[in-house]
């Protein structure tokens, strides 16, 4: 199954940048002294010329990736870092499942985000700043001069060798994708190969992502739920998705769990899907209990939070948060809480759980 | 369509890009020369505003060559002024040393390591002087009639000056001739004592040499005589008998200079990163690769040799396979060389001297010392702007000096006649160095020894085409042959390397290569093994 997860500017910048990269490489270490391949004159033309190319670049895809949201793909997170690099070391040669899925905005695995992130703002720019100190305050006519090139050279001479083997390190990784071309075939194409359950995830973290960007977009005192509800159908109706494969049950078969708390913090109502996943066996263990019990001592104060803020009339939309399951193990789910209201009285509080992999919960740290 | 489009984009533009910088390097080299200050070749005017074989002053008979002086100046009634304030005719100048203050430093006082001074030996040395009669210090400086005019104004190319003869002319000149062909200096009048000094055709200098009265682009693009055909003054621009121009050999301030860039501006060339390094490398660095290249010019002079005489007491010479003297009994043994590739030092124009009444502290002796670093720029300049990479003749030599007093000696060379204490008659180091000493009233330990020298001398001539010009591979390279292998004050992209960087780098590259291998090896092998 193919997704498409590269979007057209993202594949040019990527392959510029990597022509640009490689030239600035080839030219850069003929500057340095390792051959003579254009002529050193030619060479320091070259090299020169690229970095300004590559400075144009740069320009174009920050402004790239504070439109689009994409920087966010780049925070940082510890969660799964672990995993990740044990399934480098070990896992990956015993034919292990990737420890996380690429999802539409959570592209990158936790190592890739850390190594991508520190190109972004500490090799990179190092390099420009170190090149340019190095083309433009070498002579006294320069409005400031160094007083010797030696330290920017050995900056930038540094700083050639790591991007150099990020190259080599980036090329052999993109081969251990779905198959071992398919992560190289995604960055050319746009169109990434999976297996079904990873495309899957993908998709309705996709659906997820836009519902709550959608609900973003509203600004509502009243209960929106309805609202989103009549949006839902229509839109569902308008791309003839049939009765059967309702949009929204996409995201029930996903394991969506319901709740209804009242005023004094009892549960009122919970559905299969919640009991499921709390691991109870019957409703009548947990209505008419206090909510206090879905939660570890540690991750209940967050909770209470919310609960205040909802019955004030807010609507949360909640990320990533760990539930306490009757035996006490944990799980993670995202949770929106809406008001639940009665005559224009808030009685209650009302919402839905999502469940997710633990593979998938540091995934969704940008959300947070 | 839309994939075939970015490839397109992504493989073709670059190329593109590159290959109009390509074909942009090949539009500046065909641009012609920026050029301020001079009339080309084509564009001179040699009209004769004046004709002097129409003048009766220098119709009747001259006795002395003096009445000829005093014939140019019966019209020419100032200029005697104008030349006896010039270094020509002074042989000296006062100037400061650099670091230390004003000495007189010209001819009649500074020691080189060729003929080492004139002192007690002016009656031959002073057949380069602009004058007539100058044999020892009594010589009248003040007396205008002792102005050599016709040294420098002949053009009749009849006019030589004699051997031993304290600047008179030989005998039997047709003065009148001689006297009515005057004109501006052409390269033979100055050539005679510039191309000659030292005792030999481009002994000295190394960059002037008879050969450039005739020669080829290769030799001089300026003064070659297939192209622009250019005179010593066009460049040396003389008013009131005041010359532009001088080498550190016999002087150490940053003054009076002829420099490239008067004609040339400071922005020669099309390309901004070859301008800019002007800002710390001479013109003469590039320009001039290589120097001697019609004639040999002497590297090694060394004195302790000299002496030695064949079985008849005679003096002897022996010759190298071009016909230079190797050895030559007067003087000793010689190391001549052409094309010879310059040494490079940083200079700014200022320069120090060993004085004969300095002490020497150290060996080899800096007969004279370019003053200049790679840190004298900016805050630091000591002269007029930064210091400049300049090709530089460096003269070898072994002199004599006072053993006791640790100062350079004044030998007396020439005399006419034996018994008179001068070496290259009686070949008594001793005596003439007692002699010289005595003649300069300067102390004398009586004990001599030889010690090495080193001259330095700025390039300056003898300009290549623009493509024998060096390339920036010819010093920016980490080959022990480059060009600027031995200045070491500076970090030069191309040559210099942190080592621990580069050998770090080198290692994790090879890790990060192995890496990739092993674990794809281990990957492919466990995958095998798993279908």
């Amino acid at each position: 199954m193919k997704v498409y997860i590269y979007k057209i500017f993202e594949r040019f910048w990527h392959w510029m940048q990597a022509f640009l990269i490689l030239f600035l490489a080839v030219t850069g270490f003929e500057i340095h002294g390792y051959y003579e391949l254009f002529g050193y004159r030619e060479a320091v033309l070259f090299h020169d010329n690229a970095a300004w190319a590559f400075l144009v670049l740069i320009v174009f895809a920050i402004f790239w990736h504070f439109t689009t949201g994409e920087w966010k793909q780049y925070i940082p997170t510890t969660k799964m870092i672990k995993e990740q690099a044990q399934y480098y070391i070990t896992g990956i040669f015993k034919g292990a499942e990737h420890p996380t899925n690429k999802l539409v905005y959570n592209k990158f695995n936790p190592l890739q985000r850390m190594i991508y992130l520190g190109l972004k703002i500490l090799v990179i720019p190092v390099m420009v700043l170190s090149g340019f100190a190095y083309m433009y305050l070498n002579y006294p006519n320069m409005a400031f001069e160094l007083a010797s090139l030696d330290t920017v050279a050995a900056i930038h001479t540094m700083g050639a060798f790591f991007l150099i083997i990020f190259v080599i390190a980036h090329i052999y990784l993109t081969t251990t994708g779905h198959k071992p071309a398919s992560s190289m075939k995604a960055m050319i194409t746009g169109w990434e190969e999976m297996d079904e359950k990873e495309a899957k995830e993908l998709i309705v973290s996709s659906l997820e992502h836009n519902l709550i960007k959608t609900k973003e977009q509203l600004i509502s005192k009243e209960d929106s739920s309805k609202f989103l509800d009549d949006a839902l159908e229509a839109t569902e109706k308008k791309m003839g998705i049939s009765k059967d494969h309702k949009f929204r049950d996409v995201i029930a078969n996903s394991g969506a769990g319901y709740f209804k708390i009242n005023a004094k913090g009892n549960f009122e109502e919970v559905n299969n899907a919640w009991l499921k996943l709390y691991k109870y066996k019957n409703a009548a263990d947990v209505v008419g209990k206090h909510y206090s019990l879905s939660r570890s001592k540690e991750a209940l104060k967050e909770l209470e939070d919310s609960f205040a803020k909802v019955m004030n009339g807010d609507t949360i939309e909640h990320g990533l948060v760990m539930r306490k399951c009757q035996d006490g193990s944990v799980g993670y789910h995202t949770i929106t809480m809406t008001p639940c209201t009665k005559d224009g009285i808030i009685k209650g509080v009302e919402g839905f759980i999502l469940d997710v992999d633990a593979k998938n919960a540091a995934a969704m740290q940008w959300d947070k | 369509m839309k994939r075939i489009f970015y490839v397109i984009l992504i493989l073709i533009v670059p190329q593109i890009i590159v290959f109009g910088y390509i074909t942009n390097i090949d539009e500046e080299q065909e641009k012609d020369i920026k050029l301020i200050n001079y009339t080309k070749k084509a564009d001179r005017l040699d009209r004769k505003v004046v004709d002097h074989t129409k003048f009766e002053e220098l119709q009747k008979d001259f006795e002395r060559p003096q009445d000829v002086t005093l014939a140019c100046l019966s019209c020419h009634t100032e200029r005697h002024g104008e030349i006896m304030a010039n270094n020509h005719w002074t042989w000296d100048r006062k100037e400061k040393l650099h670091g230390r203050g004003l000495e007189s430093v010209g001819k009649t006082n500074i020691l080189n390591n060729f003929c080492i001074g004139v002192s007690a030996s002016e009656k031959t040395c002073t057949r380069c002087h602009i004058g007539y009669g100058w044999e020892d210090q009594s010589f009248d400086f003040s007396k205008a009639e002792n102005i050599d005019c016709l040294v420098c104004h002949d053009k009749s190319g009849m006019y030589e000056k004699a051997k031993g003869a304290a600047g008179y002319p030989v005998e039997g000149l047709n003065l009148n001739v001689i006297s009515q062909s005057v004109g501006s200096p052409g390269r033979t009048n100055c050539g005679v004592c510039h191309f000659w000094g030292g005792g030999g055709n481009n002994v000295k200098h190394g960059d002037l040499d008879k050969a450039m009265i005739d020669c080829s682009r290769e030799v001089d693009v300026h003064m070659t005589t297939e192209g622009e055909d250019m005179s010593c003054v066009e460049c040396h621009v003389t008013e009131n008998h005041n010359i532009t121009g001088k080498l550190y050999a016999l002087s150490s301030e940053n003054k009076n200079r002829v420099t490239c860039e008067q004609c040339h501006t400071d922005e020669p060339h099309q390309d901004k990163i070859l301008n800019d390094h002007g800002y710390r490398i001479a013109c003469q660095t590039c320009h001039i690769p290589e120097y001697a290249k019609a004639n040999s010019t002497k590297m090694i002079w060394d004195w302790s040799t000299a002496g030695r005489l064949d079985e008849d007491g005679h003096s002897t010479h022996e010759n190298d396979a071009d016909g230079n003297h190797n050895y030559l009994s007067i003087k000793g043994t010689f190391v001549y060389d052409d094309h010879v590739v310059p040494e490079y030092f940083w200079f700014n124009g200022l320069a120090d001297h060993m004085l004969i009444t300095d002490t020497i502290k150290s060996f080899p002796i800096q007969m004279n010392s370019l003053s200049g670093s790679y840190d004298d720029k900016n805050a630091n300049i000591e002269s007029t702007g930064s210091s400049k990479i300049w090709p530089v003749k460096v003269h070898r030599g072994k002199q004599p000096y006072d053993v006791g007093n640790m100062t350079l000696v004044q030998p007396k060379l020439w005399s006419p006649v034996k018994g008179d204490s001068a070496y290259w008659v009686d070949f008594d180091w001793n005596e003439s160095i007692i002699a010289g000493m005595g003649y300069l009233g300067l102390p004398y330990s009586g004990e001599y020894d030889f010690a090495e020298t080193e001259m330095y001398w700025p390039l300056n001539h003898q300009v290549s085409p623009a493509d024998k010009s060096l390339q920036c591979i010819d010093c920016h390279t980490s080959s022990p042959k480059g060009r600027l292998a031995n200045l070491n004050d500076f970090y030069l992209p191309g040559r210099d390397r942190f080592a621990l960087i580069d050998n770090i780098g080198i290692i994790l590259l090879v890790l990060t290569l192995a890496g990739v291998v092993i674990h794809g090896g281990i990957r492919i092998v466990l995958g095998r093994n798993n279908h």
